[in-house]
């Protein structure tokens, strides 16, 4: 049994920031002592997580890595989960996926009053200073992107329910986006980040089971 | 009609533009799963007005259509 599957591919810019920053869901499970399986870089492949699916029966799954509105990818952009294929492997879990636009189709297709699908029904987006690349944990302008996309996993992880882990970090969306609400006028870049901060804000959703927990 | 929505999408496209071009030359966004990109890049899909370059434009019209509904107000309530 596991308590967590995340899936971390790392096969371009924004698949290696989501999983260096998934290393901060990683602490937290720790620290509460819950099994995480780790389908990092080339395990996170659909044969490998549908098998551990089924095998560890985890009530969250974590999945980082590009989508449609029907699917979720992995390693190079292998499909791990689709709509007409395999959702049912999602069923009665919880699943985040910060997977662009999966919530639209997979996630509604997903979610009923036993399963839940928190993520996003538009592309995630966010900014990157291009100097941190290959330092993605350095990059604070990331980080206001992922630190709040974040607390939805650890809130799950800390007990709160699903709509109570949305919530969580969607009011870190807005937090973030607050603090820069004055520098708008003179710093462009601020401007553009309240721009997509806004934009995760809103298009975040939670899906069916709102009252699921861990 | 037809006329009148071209030109309010060119107004738009230009705004955006105008927008993007105010950003620094290293700026770059990663979009959902279509990749990271510089500021010439973005203002290249959105002259095209592809499916990025749409994407684009949504996300700044989002946030100037809620300016005008006073989301600021409602930020801090």
């Amino acid at each position: 049994m596991s308590d967590i599957i995340i899936t971390r591919p790392e096969h371009d810019h924004a698949t290696r920031y989501l999983s260096r920053w998934s290393e901060e869901i990683k602490k937290e499970a720790k620290k509460k002592n819950l099994d995480i399986v780790d389908l990092h870089k080339s395990k996170a492949v659909r044969k490998e997580f549908e098998g551990r699916i089924i095998k560890t029966k985890p009530r969250l799954v974590i999945l980082n890595g590009h989508g449609s509105d029907t699917s979720v990818s992995g390693h190079d952009n292998e499909i791990l989960v689709k709509v007409g294929e395999n959702e049912e492997i999602l069923k009665n879990r919880i699943t985040y996926a910060i997977s662009c636009k999966s919530a639209k189709k997979l996630g509604a297709t997903c979610a009923d009053r036993k399963t839940t699908y928190i993520g996003y029904d538009e592309d995630f987006v966010f900014n990157i200073k291009p100097k941190f690349l290959q330092k993605p944990l350095k990059d604070k302008r990331a980080a206001q992107f992922l630190k709040a996309s974040n607390q939805v996993s650890i809130s799950l992880i800390k007990g709160c329910t699903a709509k109570e882990a949305s919530d969580k970090s969607k009011i870190f969306f807005k937090d973030a986006l607050k603090k820069l609400l004055p520098s708008v006028k003179t710093d462009p870049e601020a401007r553009e980040d309240v721009e997509d901060l806004f934009w995760d804000m809103n298009h975040q959703v939670c899906l069916g089971r709102e009252d699921a927990t861990m | 009609m037809k006329n009148e929505k071209k030109k309010s999408d060119d107004e738009i496209r230009r705004l955006v533009i105008a927008r993007l071009s105010a950003l620094s030359a290293d700026s770059m966004k990663s979009i959902g799963g279509e990749g990271v990109f510089t500021r010439e890049q973005q203002i290249k899909h959105v002259e095209e007005g592809d499916e990025i370059g749409q994407t684009i434009e949504k996300i700044h019209m989002e946030w100037l259509e809620a300016q005008k509904e006073g989301i600021i107000n409602k930020l801090y309530e």
